[in-house]
């Protein structure tokens, strides 16, 4: 098609260095350049907080002798250093839905509204480089805002990831914030308000409804979180009265469920005989049960960084279905 | 391959043209052709499906039955979309923008883009280049969507009610620019109006649509060269004996005079005063008269192989 091989994006122009940009990319940066400079805008000063924080952490476990000493050995002096992760990641969370209602679904809706989608339409560029361009230019924006944050929220919790007492990795402060979690979560529920936004053709509407749509996949996704893993069972075979009879799971696991292990490999629950009045009719009890041991399942922490990509890779291969349906409902109603 | 002299074929083309909408069907049966470099009114009561006709010209819309080409292009193709200038009814202009930002638009999406045009358009109406498209009055706005359209050297411009919010002298002076700019590069113009008076001074060709299709469709004059204005003394109800043998458009009946619009199917005989009509005259006779049957002159009909689609 001839409209696709038009005047390339970017031109740097004779007098300055500063790339100039042209055509459709110009159009789309000019109409949504408040919105992008303000997640821009956002993102640096959120991204900077965040390295000062981590700047102050460091130095606190640096002048306590960490790496040589355990944190946990720091008590309640690390405590206002654990309570700063709280706020930051509160704002991290919200950053999917944030953009979702306010940048993903007035991108379309705003121009179908308006009648400026027609305006577009009656000029020599196609309808398609149209919405390839604008969906390009937000998903960069949207790509170069949360790849910063995770990457500097990273760089904070990272020395910090196996205690427990700061966060559990398993939660959505930490699971969602960091890695490609949070690039692929906001580039969902942004595509996802564009989608909206190009059917329903009102901004407010779609706002409303991108915000309930956000909402959902939030929860939905913190639902699904734990089935990302690939729980680990460890079972003993020492009783489970004793003292060191309960297995030991590496630093910051994720403790799923735990049971009682028969002699015959079945599992039953851990409150079994566990009303009997003393020591001595509880171990008959547990014997006539005839409990063995502990069977433990949980979640590593190695396996964090492989649930991430793996959720992240459903979430674009998502976003991917989406994106496709603009395209394909966009050929037809986009004026 | 944008000088204008389009050789051949129709600057544009529709035949048997639809389009419904939930609530029934907005044009049905559309069938005419344009000829390149004409300057050509489209007229029809609210309703009728003049915005319906033009959208789908300029790829806003789809048709549901029928065809309709831009010189010889599908409206959506590029090439049609390079050559087709569309000034919606709303005139949508983006409302952050400034009026020099609005004609950078026009510069950064059509090849073509002649920047002195437009910006003469909106100088000559004394627009600052530097205000928010939102500051301007309803007037200015029209003056910059219209330097937009011009900007684009568009061999065919479809306006749809370009000058419903001017005020006469504006109305005038964008109706010179229209003229001059059309006849120097031999674009040619489909414009939407209600203002019949506006037509006669600027329109060479005309296409009037009405439910049930195309009413009017041809060269100015030869459409009015067709008509006559007969009136006379009033014998008896109805139309006289010596006029049933032509088509009578309109007839209308004062106190003791009677007079007629007819297309004259042959030399007329009677008492009766003839008068060549003016162009308003002839249309409010169409618009009126729902049942008058449509004429469509020879250069405006369309021939699809052998079949003649337009009665």
């Amino acid at each position: 098609m001839s409209t696709l091989t038009g005047t390339p994006a970017t031109a740097t122009t004779a007098s300055g260095r500063r790339p100039r940009l042209r055509g459709m990319t110009w159009l789309v940066w000019r109409q949504h350049r408040a919105a992008f400079w303000t997640v821009l805008g956002a993102t640096a000063l959120l991204a900077t907080w965040i390295l000062y924080r981590r700047g102050q952490m460091l130095d606190f476990l640096g002048d306590q002798g960490w790496p040589g000493k355990d944190i946990a050995e720091f008590d309640e002096k690390f405590e206002p250093y654990a309570a700063a992760f709280g706020p930051v990641t509160t704002a991290l969370g919200m950053i999917p839905v944030l953009l979702g209602v306010f940048v993903g679904a007035p991108l379309l809706a705003g121009d179908l509204e308006h009648g400026t989608a027609r305006l577009v339409a009656t000029q020599s560029r196609s309808q398609v480089r149209w919405l390839a361009t604008k969906l390009g230019v937000t998903a960069l924006v949207v790509v170069a805002s949360t790849v910063t944050l995770s990457v500097a929220f990273g760089s904070w919790w990272g020395p910090v990831k196996d205690q427990i007492n700061v966060m559990d990795w398993t939660s959505g402060p930490s699971f969602d914030t960091t890695g490609p979690v949070p690039v692929a979560l906001t580039l969902f529920t942004v595509i996802g308000g564009v989608a909206i936004g190009l059917v329903l053709r009102r901004t407010l509407a779609a706002m409303v409804v991108t915000f309930g749509f956000a909402v959902l996949v939030q929860f939905v996704w913190g639902e699904l979180r734990l089935a990302l893993g690939d729980v680990v069972t460890v079972t003993t075979h020492k009783g489970v009265l004793g003292e060191d009879t309960f297995p030991r799971l590496p630093d910051a696991a994720y403790q799923i469920d735990q049971s009682y292990l028969t002699g015959s490999g079945e599992l039953i629950g851990w409150s079994t005989c566990v009303h009997e009045s003393t020591e001595q009719a509880r171990e008959l009890c547990l014997k006539q049960a005839d409990v063995v041991g502990w069977s433990v399942d949980y979640l590593p922490l190695s396996q964090m960084t492989g649930m991430q990509w793996l959720g992240a890779a459903i979430l674009l291969a998502l976003t991917a279905a989406v994106t496709a349906f603009l395209f394909l409902w966009g050929r037809k109603r986009l004026v | 391959m944008s000088d204008g002299t389009y050789a051949g074929g129709p600057a544009l083309e529709a035949v048997g043209l639809g389009k419904r909408y939930r609530r029934g069907w907005a044009l049905r049966d559309c069938s005419f052709r344009l000829p390149a470099g004409r300057i050509c009114g489209l007229v029809g009561p609210n309703g009728a499906g003049k915005t319906t006709l033009l959208g789908i010209a300029a790829h806003v819309l789809e048709p549901t039955e029928g065809t309709l080409s831009v010189f010889g292009a599908a409206p959506g193709s590029a090439e049609a979309g390079r050559r087709t200038a569309f000034l919606a009814q709303d005139k949508p202009l983006y409302r952050t923008f400034t009026v020099a930002e609005t004609l950078r638009l026009g510069r950064e999406l059509n090849p073509g883009w002649d920047q002195r045009a437009a910006e003469g358009i909106v100088r000559a109406g004394n627009v600052p280049l530097d205000a928010r498209i939102a500051t301007l009055s309803g007037g200015q706005r029209t003056r910059v969507a219209f330097a937009l359209a011009f900007g684009k050297r568009p061999d065919l411009l479809l306006l749809d009610e370009p000058m419903s919010d001017l005020d006469p002298v504006v109305r005038h002076e964008l109706m010179g620019t229209l003229m001059a700019e059309a006849a120097e590069r031999g674009s040619t113009v489909l414009m939407s109006t209600h203002v019949l008076a506006e037509l006669e001074s600027v329109c060479d060709y005309l296409v009037v649509v009405a439910q049930g299709g195309v009413r009017l469709a041809g060269d100015v004059d030869e459409l009015l060269y067709a008509h006559t204005r007969v009136s006379g003394a009033r014998n008896g109800e109805g139309v006289p004996a010596d006029l049933a043998h032509h088509t009578v458009v309109e007839s209308r009946t004062g106190g003791r005079q009677f007079s007629a619009l007819i297309r004259a199917e042959g030399p007329l005989a009677g008492p009766w005063d003839t008068d060549s009509p003016t162009m308003e005259e002839l249309l409010l006779a169409y618009l009126r008269s729902t049942g008058a049957p449509p004429l469509i002159t020879p250069t405006a009909e369309v021939r699809t192989g052998t079949q003649a689609v337009a009665a």
